[in-house]
């Protein structure tokens, strides 16, 4: 196709996902629809047993980017890997060619959350410095701990490795960016990559998310949150999104990524379109225990996105919700989807991925959006999980059965803690 | 027509200043921030000096350290920060719309306690070793849960909208030594396209913490000079390593129009920022700074300059043997001979290295050179380095008026960043652009 417009629209060209639904789409989708006693264990405990961090986990890979990554492998925290490996598979998926773009034309946008401390990085250095009675002596530690830490520790728990990774194993020169907004990042991220190919800035970018609730400081947190009466879930119960039995969200694991193209060199080069990037928008209502301040973060997002899209509201298909599976989380956000959409809310399927897989910190935003882009490819929508009875106080439309229309477009919402609400609006692509 | 993004507000943390007046006078003196480590007990490490912010307590920005108490050292050095930028740019009193003004750092994050975190690790060993229960049912006893929270990324930035009422758009970046400059950067693309009027920006860390001399010590990237007084001595032959720093400088960013209408006085114009990406090796920079080359020609080319019209770099400069090097062979490339003519200093020789915040320290460097018209000195730069041989503004500051800045920083894992900084206003500026447009 010609483009006769000024106008720079950016696409989304390829998927990847890593996460305990599956490594790859067509297993994401299955679990997604599947009936419930069909998962297997690893859904339940929110790792994913598959993947081991070994070269075949990252999917198929060039010669090039093979070796390269080989080289790296050792060098990755878990959610570097996950990450690395969601935006490799998404980067087969585009069949993007390595010399399609200049690589200073190709940049990556990543999201990811709270990178723990590995407490058995220190177990060496530790153990030099204990007394006779077996306790730690930091007098010790200058002399003979520090040099029992492996020199590179450090690179391994920075957040930006895998932007940092993707960046050398690909040779991407272009602008490079992470953003460690836990679970809203992952909107965050592609919002930032947006804009960089509207402004043409880049021609293409990696983006996505990567994140990781099961690593012992978000173990600790997620632990500690529990005990301060905020329930975030525990591994024993599932995730109950808009249901009025929740508990909370398991911690679980998982990346998604997204290759994004400007609109003609995307049809140029014959690329598979999953959908177009239409607007984002975000707004910070500081939350802490408070219903009103997190429902006011999503309104606004939710009505700044639908504000730049031309998109009518009444003709977003469907609202990919954050979902959390809390009282608190749940209840503004269902409010919100009503305040926005009013009456329209009776008839706007709402459907949310963490019923399946738990919560994946930054990782699960990048799911929710690649479930919700498979679900615009085949037409209808999957069940949220584990939504069985409807609580009076969320107003809005779980999806229940595997025959609802997923629409041409949808919403997707993503809140943390904190208060910081982010909503990105995609199309379905009508070629 | 592009909408142009001022300075309307600056406040900072720092080793030589804990607010921008003294900042600057020390800054132009050339006294160096670098001591000897206080903030825990190094006396046995094998580094023991560091440059830290001192003296400085959350009263002198009227805050109760009560209300603080569970933050890290550089979520209280962002607010201390931000509350003077928001206190010189009026924004408390001046009535913006709060959906309007957002928030964008570039804040590391904090290490875990370090008492806490071994003896944790002490009771998580039993006979087949690590046993992560064990480490997680003593660590819930020992770590604090409010601390805790406060140790997520976004929680600086969350507190910065909740005492400014900024509603926007809110995030945090991390891009290594590059992320506040990004932070920076990416705040000004976010008002240049419309989607907020304000922008709070800037970054915050500390990495003074046994964590982090472990860290960098095991990188071999710090100083094994135990004299603070020449320690750090960027582009110096005898350099070996940065002294680690600490500290936060936050902005506020403005619409131009914006802030005319509501009578906002202009410090400066952020004219141009890029960011770019070695694609070499996370451990080492580019033997030929390809990276930083991009990240400097994106940002002139987003401020519609050329290389001649800069008048000052503001270099990373950390003071290892490789960065000092391939920042300069960097620089070469872009300005060609006009590199030899521009000077270029690290005000990390005085300021040390804050990592994640260097570079909104480091604009508030070079905003203090727009508005005093005098460069900062690289401090201890006595032997020149064949590999290194620009003018470094040795030891003693520069009377200079200065039009267009430059500040470049470099981060682990291949990340790199710039920013260009105007004098408001300048007549050669638009003249510059209207060569350009012709």
């Amino acid at each position: 196709m010609k483009c006769w417009s000024d106008e720079r629209r950016v696409v989304v060209t390829g998927l990847g996902v890593v996460c305990p639904l599956g490594l790859t789409l067509d297993d994401l989708w299955r679990s997604l629809t599947q009936p419930l006693h069909t998962l297997s264990q690893s859904v339940a405990n929110g790792a994913i047993a598959g993947f081991q961090g070994r070269i075949d986990d990252f999917g198929p890979l060039t010669p090039v980017a093979r070796k390269s990554l080989r080289k790296a492998l050792k060098l990755m925290n878990r959610a570097t890997q996950l990450g690395v490996a969601a935006a490799q598979r998404a980067l087969a998926d585009s069949a993007l060619s390595s010399n399609w773009y200049e690589p200073h034309r190709v940049g990556v946008s990543f999201g990811a959350g709270n990178v723990s401390v590995m407490p058995e990085d220190f177990v060496a250095g530790i153990h030099a410095c204990l007394d006779e009675q077996d306790q730690f002596d930091f007098a010790r530690w200058g002399t003979d701990g520090i040099p029992k830490v492996a020199p590179l520790w450090m690179l391994r728990c920075l957040p930006n490795m895998p932007a940092c990774h993707l960046s050398i194993i690909n040779d991407f020169r272009g602008p490079n960016n992470t953003i460690t907004q836990r679970g809203a990042a992952a909107n965050l991220a592609i919002a930032e990559a947006f804009h960089l190919i509207c402004d043409g800035d880049a021609d293409a970018m990696i983006t996505g998310a990567c994140g990781t609730a099961l690593e012992p400081f978000n173990l600790l947190h997620g632990r500690m949150d529990n005990e301060l009466g905020e329930k975030t879930g525990s591994s024993s119960e599932p995730c109950r999104p808009f249901d009025l039995r929740r508990t909370g969200p398991p911690p679980a694991e998982a990346a998604g990524a997204l290759v994004l193209e400007e609109l003609c060199s995307a049809t140029e080069r014959g690329a598979t379109i999953y959908g177009e990037i239409r607007a984002a928008a975000s707004s910070c209502v500081p939350a802490r225990d408070s219903f009103g301040a997190c429902q006011k973060a999503m309104q606004n997002a939710l009505r700044l996105t639908l504000g730049q899209t031309r998109i009518a509201p009444e003709n977003i298909g469907h609202v990919h919700a954050h979902g959390l599976g809390t009282r608190q989380s749940d209840i503004a956000e269902a409010q919100a989807i009503r305040r926005i959409f009013g009456r329209q809310a009776d008839r706007l399927p709402v459907v949310a991925a963490k019923g399946h897989m738990g919560n994946a910190s930054a990782g699960s935003g990048a799911i929710e959006i690649a479930g919700s882009l498979l679900a615009l490819r085949r037409g209808s929508l999957f069940p949220v999980r584990n939504y069985e009875q409807p609580d009076p106080d969320c107003p809005v439309l779980p999806v229940t059965g595997d025959d609802v229309a997923a629409g041409t477009s949808f919403l997707n919402l993503n809140m943390t803690a904190g208060g910081v609400a982010t909503c990105l609006a995609i199309e379905a692509w009508a070629a | 027509m592009r909408r142009r993004i001022v300075v309307t507000g600056v406040g900072c943390v720092t080793p030589i200043g804990n607010e921008v007046g003294t900042f600057s006078d020390n800054l132009l003196a050339g006294r160096s921030g670098i001591g000897h480590l206080t903030v825990f007990d190094a006396s046995r490490f094998p580094v023991r000096i560091a440059a830290e912010v001192r003296d400085w307590h959350l009263q002198d920005v009227g805050e109760d350290p009560l209300r603080w108490r569970h933050c890290p050292r550089q979520t209280r050095f962002a607010v201390g920060a931000a509350l003077q930028a928001a206190q010189q740019a009026e924004i408390r009193d001046a009535r913006i719309n709060p959906l309007r003004m957002g928030v964008y750092l570039g804040c590391g994050e904090p290490f875990e306690e370090f008492d806490a975190f071994t003896s944790s690790v002490c009771s998580s060993l039993g006979e087949a070793g690590y046993q992560e229960e064990r480490f997680l049912s003593c660590a819930l006893r020992l770590f604090d849960p409010e601390t805790e929270r406060e140790f997520e990324p976004d929680m600086p930035g969350i507190h910065l909208a909740s005492i400014l009422n900024a509603q926007g758009p809110n995030a945090n970046c991390i891009a290594a030594c590059a992320s506040s400059t990004q932070a920076i950067g990416e705040a000004a693309r976010i008002v240049r396209r419309g989607e907020a009027d304000v922008m709070i920006c800037g970054g915050a860390h500390s990495t003074i913490h046994p964590f982090g001399v472990t860290g960098f010590h095991r990188l071999a990237a710090l100083s094994s000079n135990s004299d603070p007084a020449t320690a750090a001595r960027p582009f110096d032959i005898d350099r070996d390593g940065f002294v680690i720093g600490e500290g936060a400088a936050i902005f506020i960013l403005e619409e131009l129009e914006h802030a005319r209408r509501r009578g906002a006085e202009i410090l400066a114009e952020v004219s141009g920022y890029g960011s770019s990406q070695d694609a070499f090796r996370v451990t080492d920079v580019h033997p030929q700074g390809r990276g930083t080359v991009a990240a400097i020609e994106r940002a002139l080319a987003d401020a519609r300059l050329n290389p001649e019209d800069i008048d000052y770099i503001n270099a990373h400069g950390t003071g290892t043997v490789l960065n000092d090097k391939v920042e300069t062979l960097a620089l070469k490339r872009v300005f060609g001979s006009h590199a030899y003519r521009v000077p270029v200093s690290s005000t990390k020789s005085m300021l040390g290295h804050a990592t994640t915040a260097c570079g909104a320290i480091e604009l508030a460097v070079c905003l203090t050179a727009l508005r005093r018209d005098a460069i900062p000195p690289t401090v201890n730069h006595e032997k020149p380095d064949p590999d290194c041989d620009l003018d470094y503004v040795p030891r003693y500051a520069r009377e200079l008026r200065c039009t267009h800045i430059l500040s470049d920083n470099i981060g682990f894992g291949g990340q790199n960043a710039a920013l260009v900084v105007s004098r408001f206003d300048e007549p050669s500026r638009s003249i510059a652009a209207s060569k350009q447009a012709a």
